[in-house]
């Protein structure tokens, strides 16, 4: 094998080296738009993913929100018509007042006294 | 990234054109943009990987990453410095990866079995030697040497590349040069 000077080292690395300096490959700049098509493609799709759990979590957080707010809801309802049938009844009550206001007053004493006397007992 | 005696040239500037336009979405843009750079990109990676197809997937690769940084980049270093940065960080991700040095033979060697005359038998045997020695010379020095002499980087830009400071680029070159003379001293006369 016949030997360089060390000096030769230098320019045979340069030469090595340098003879991949620059690779040209056919049709790379196509491939790399393809390959950010299909990147753009894969965030959409992650992004629609993680929109979608986002919807389905903020849908469960409200049914569980809106939970005390219907028994709560149900609550007033039942009070309101608890109010409703007071009322009702204080109404029928307050008429039966009104009733025994128009009633004649009668001596209790004197029915009984009549009936006996009707009888003859 | 920031290499402090940056002084953008025409080619510069028509790459922070191209990668204004790719921020935008500009697929045209894009092309044009690796059609310029990935020659060089394909070259120092091919070196770095020991192989071309690994190579093209990592220059892929890089050019992916720039598009998706390309409303976040700032022109503070040339844009081939950029590139060779991203791909040196990948390349240390490859090794990590497969957690060895890659393989020394490149795709480009010549088959030693077309050679007959003694010329060629010795021209083959001196690339294979170059690409063992290569391959076995630590990381940082390999990139550091491959950038300097393949790359005709300056010692600036390879220490932005690297993220390193300009003296650590300087000790691995020369430690290359001494490994190199060590590993290739059947081919050359000792100093």
């Amino acid at each position: 094998m016949s030997q360089h000077s060390p000096s030769d080292l230098e320019a045979d690395l340069a030469t090595h080296l340098g003879r991949s300096r620059s690779v040209t490959v056919a049709g790379f700049a196509d491939r790399v738009v393809l390959a950010v098509h299909a990147y753009r493609r894969r965030q959409i799709i992650r992004w629609s993913s993680y929109a979608s759990s986002l919807a389905a979590c903020l849908v469960a957080t409200l049914v569980y929100v809106s939970g005390p707010s219907e028994e709560s809801l149900i609550k007033q309802t039942q009070s309101l018509f608890r109010s409703d049938e007071a009322s009702q009844l204080s109404a029928i009550l307050g008429m039966a007042d009104d009733l025994a206001m128009l009633t004649p007053v009668v001596d209790e004493n004197f029915i009984v006294v009549e009936a006996l006397e009707k009888n003859e007992i | 990234m920031a290499n402090p005696n940056y002084s953008p040239s025409a080619e510069d500037e028509e790459d922070k054109r191209l990668m204004a336009l790719v921020a935008q979405g500009d697929d045209h843009a894009l092309r044009l943009l690796v059609d310029r750079h990935h020659p060089r990109l394909v070259g120092y990676l091919k070196v770095e990987v020991g192989s071309q197809t690994t190579a093209e997937e990592l220059a892929m690769e890089v050019f992916i990453r720039v598009h998706r940084a390309a409303s976040r980049w700032r022109p503070e270093a040339k844009l081939s410095t950029y590139l060779i940065h991203i791909a040196h960080n990948l390349v240390l991700n490859e090794w990590r990866r497969k957690s060895r040095k890659p393989t020394s033979t490149l795709d480009s060697a010549p088959e030693p079995g077309d050679h007959s005359h003694e010329s060629a038998r010795q021209v083959v045997e001196l690339e294979e030697s170059f690409d063992k020695a290569v391959s076995q010379l630590p990381p940082e020095q390999r990139t550091a040497i491959i950038l300097l002499v393949q790359q005709d980087m300056p010692y600036e830009e390879i220490a932005v590349a690297m993220k390193a400071p300009v003296s650590s680029v300087k000790t691995w070159i020369h430690r290359a040069r001494t490994r190199l003379r060590e590993l290739l001293k059947d081919h050359y006369e000792n100093q």
